[in-house]
């Protein structure tokens, strides 16, 4: 009876191995093809493939709860370079960077549930125009906030040229 | 008092009829969960005026209910009280499968259901959420080895001390519930603290009427003996947990009333709520509270089961009504952003706001009924939970023979 | 001083005339802006030293007006529903009348998050997701939020928005999503930045100038100086939240 059963699970376990690469590869999910984007990633891909997460989890904390924008680890610009914008526009979801390698790896993430897969170009930039800013169009012509920035931006500059002095 | 034998059920096939029709209904309320879920909350009634609803409202009435059905088990080991002994262990069963399918309902509710290892790694120790977590598992954990400790004939000896501390816990857990009301400054029917310890006595009351529910189906389903004198004895302390609640909720008002600043809300509640004034005055205070004492207390209802059961009954569709009054009245109440003045704006502030719960919704709350029901069903068929019989023989210290 | 801490002083210095500048410029004849930040240095975190607050000068606020409500959908991109009923639609920011029922006087005024110094969402909030940044402005972490509503609960200004259905074409700057719960940012990204919030400015292009966005902690910004000389309000002042918004007015 118990060489029985330790035959059993043998087979079972058998059974079991040899028909997993055989499910994943008729699960029809193909090896996803990406034309990587020109230049160096913010890491080697080596170690982007095996470490993303970690960077993007510990980078999504500091941005979230310490207000750091460094742009090294930042969702936002991984989907910048790697999802080209005709692509984005297209809505094509398979082709995605990030989604299409994850539905081939079978790993179920969340991050697109709320945030965007389309390069910031495409979605930001947008003016904002409302009916009592149109009234108010002949008031002022450059945006209020870059004017004071550029002014604070050359006063910067200044200082520092300065202080390396 | 004789030795009390204690039995599994032995209920036959029917045992597997009720394991499939609470399974049914179980499964139905999964169905509504996923649509909620799939869909988001768009499809239930609950919207960002009303943002906690129906499934809230049986959440919290089954964790109200089970903290207080412990309080068999508690009179029998902090209270010493004899004749309670029997019955404790039901009693601890209850009380966690009570919770199990109120917290069911809560968690499945939430809005990301699937992050529910995030609530338990994230903490932040100043809500009472976060209170609660500790306190729900360690309610269950507490009364776990509580159960351990009276069954076991060897621990036997250690019931008492841990009856002590799930007594304490318990009546800890339950001023954490009612604190989620409690503590919350924003609203006008909330930010008492009489709310914690009216919770408190609303779960006796809700708890014992749970427990005898259930102590007597269980006994007429496995056709066993239950005494008139175990009866009478429950039916007494209900009338006065019912009596109790209804002080609090008297006290509670008359606070309110007395403030010029509450009388708004109170106006709303008491007068002019339309749906909530009906439930309160019909079905919390009459059918919930006076129809059920005087089923315990007239006379020509005295020794009559079914009095017992319809009150029993009674004390929980008015304990809903009483929670949902506390839930929905007050959030449908307005805010008071701007006191003195009247305020209107795009996103109902100012105004009353309209709850109409979906099906859904409802199904999801009966579901954590049945799970609760399903718990003691099965729990009670493979373990030894039941006296073989609680006959006067049996318990009355003063029986002949 | 030892010459380590030169760039520091370099820094402050900047930071000093940065405030000045923020202190009020005239970009055209009629149109003051007031209260615009320089720009925190990307990689480092922000600090308790600023308090970020707005006023809101209700007399100057216009009835019927709502550029403000339409630049934070814009600029935010969250009254995007399909599904939702108008009581489940996301509100970040609206437009309150109010009437006093003794003498029938009436204003309008835009109410948002307050942006409280002890804000009662993130007491109650279980995770932690509901927090207030160092400098004052109050968020939501939604990738820890578990949509449990009980901030939606406490809030005493009905500030936030459970997000009802599921959202697509999100903008990249503001992610949002079902089940999650929302409330205005106090435009985190474009402060961040160095600049101020979308209601501010679109306020300010509308010809009204009713919103002046600034650092509380900074005396010499325009919006430190305003609430210092002019009688302003808090919204609820009774319950001791001290709100990062006030107003005047009212």
């Amino acid at each position: 009876m118990k060489r029985m059963i330790k035959l059993l699970s043998f087979a079972a376990v058998l059974v079991l191995t040899q028909s997993a690469p055989a499910l994943a590869g008729d699960s029809g999910v193909p090896m996803p093809k990406h034309a990587l984007p020109e230049g160096k990633c913010v890491e080697d891909t080596q170690v982007m493939r095996r470490n993303h997460m970690e960077y993007l989890k510990h980078h999504r904390d500091e941005t979230m709860h310490r207000g750091i924008r460094t742009k090294q680890h930042s969702l936002k610009e991984c989907i910048n370079c790697h999802v080209p914008e005709q692509q984005a526009e297209a809505g094509e979801q398979k082709d995605h960077f990030c989604q299409s390698c994850h539905s081939y790896a079978g790993v179920t993430i969340d991050c697109f549930q709320c945030h965007a897969t389309k390069p910031e170009k495409s979605a930001l930039f947008h003016p904002i125009v409302t009916p009592g800013m149109e009234r108010n169009q002949s008031a002022h012509q450059a945006d209020s906030a870059e004017l004071l920035n550029r002014l604070a931006k050359a006063k910067q500059d200044s200082d520092s040229v300065g202080a390396s002095k | 008092m004789k030795n009390i034998r204690y039995l599994e059920l032995n209920v036959g096939m029917s045992f597997y009829t009720a394991l499939a029709v609470l399974g049914a209904i179980i499964l139905m309320g999964l169905g509504s969960v996923y649509h909620m879920e799939h869909n988001g909350h768009w499809v239930t009634g609950m919207d960002n005026q009303i943002v906690w609803g129906m499934p809230h409202v049986f959440a919290i009435f089954l964790i109200v209910a089970a903290s207080g059905a412990l309080n068999v088990a508690s009179i029998g080991s902090v209270f010493g009280k004899k004749m309670y002994k029997p019955l404790a262990r039901l009693s601890g069963l209850l009380a966690i499968a009570l919770l199990a399918g109120g917290l069911a309902v809560l968690v499945l509710d939430l809005g990301r259901p699937d992050r529910l290892i995030v609530a338990m790694t994230h903490f932040n120790f100043k809500s009472i959420f976060t209170w609660n977590i500790f306190l729900y598992t360690g309610f269950m954990g507490i009364v776990g080895v509580y159960l351990w400790m009276m069954m076991d004939r060897q621990m036997n000896k250690f019931s008492t001390p841990v009856g002590f501390l799930a007594f304490g816990w318990r009546l800890i857990l339950t001023t954490g519930t009612g604190s989620i009301f409690g503590f919350l400054v924003a609203r006008q029917a909330y930010d008492a603290a009489i709310m914690a310890p009216m919770f408190v006595v609303m779960s006796f009351s809700f708890g014992l009427a749970a427990y005898i529910l259930v102590l007597m189906g269980l006994f007429a389903w496995d056709k066993r003996e239950l005494g008139d004198y175990v009866l009478n004895r429950l039916r007494k302390l209900l009338g006065i947990f019912i009596a109790g609640v209804l002080y609090f909720v008297l006290v509670y008002h008359l606070t309110n009333l007395y403030a010029t600043e509450h009388h708004g809300v109170e106006a709303f509640i008491l007068r002019d709520g339309g749906v909530f004034t009906n439930l309160f005055w019909w079905v919390q205070i009459l059918i919930g509270s006076l129809v059920p004492l005087a089923l315990i207390y007239a006379p020509m209802f005295q020794g009559k089961r079914c009095s017992l059961i319809l009150a029993s009954v009674l004390v929980i569709l008015g304990g809903f009504a009483q929670l949902y009054v506390i839930l929905i009245g007050g959030q449908a109440y307005p805010l008071q952003l701007f006191p003195g003045y009247a305020v209107t704006s795009s996103f109902a502030d100012g105004i009353v706001n309209g709850y109409s719960p979906t099906f859904h919704e409802v199904m999801l709350g009966i579901a954590g009924i049945a799970i609760s029901l399903l718990l003691v069903t099965f729990a009670s068929r493979v373990l030894r939970f039941l006296p073989e019989s609680l006959a006067d023989s049996v318990v009355d210290p003063h029986a002949k023979g | 001083m030892s010459n380590e801490q030169q760039p520091d002083l370099a820094r402050r210095d900047f930071m000093s005339s940065g405030a000045q500048l923020a202190a009020g410029l005239t970009l055209a004849p009629g149109v003051v802006l007031y209260g615009v930040a320089q720009a925190k240095p990307d990689d480092q975190p922000v600090t308790d030293k600023v308090r970020w607050g707005m006023l809101i000068d209700t007399t100057k606020c216009a009835d019927g007006c709502d550029d403000c409500v339409t630049a934070c959908k814009t600029e935010q991109g969250w009254d995007n529903q399909t599904h939702a009923r108008a009581t489940q639609s996301a509100q970040w920011i609206r437009k309150v009348t109010l009437r006093d029922k003794a003498t029938g006087h009436q204003h309008s005024l835009p109410m948002m998050c307050q942006h409280c110094e002890n804000p009662p969402c993130a007491d109650v909030c279980p995770t932690g997701a509901s927090f207030k940044r160092a400098d004052g402005i109050v968020l939501v972490d939604r990738h820890i939020c578990i949509g449990c509503r009980y901030c939606m609960m406490a809030c005493p200004y009905k500030a936030r928005s459970f997000v009802h259905e599921t959202i697509t074409d999100q903008l990249p700057h503001m992610p949002r999503g079902k089940g999650c719960v929302e409330g205005c940012t106090m435009c985190v990204h474009r402060v961040d930045a160095g600049q101020t919030t979308a209601c501010a400015e679109a306020c300010a292009k509308a010809g009204h100038n009713a919103i002046l966005f600034g650092d509380l902690n900074d005396p010499k910004s325009a919006i430190a100086k305003t609430v210092a000389k002019y009688a302003t309000t808090q919204v609820r002042a009774d319950l001791g939240l001290n709100p990062g918004v006030r107003y005047s007015g009212i």
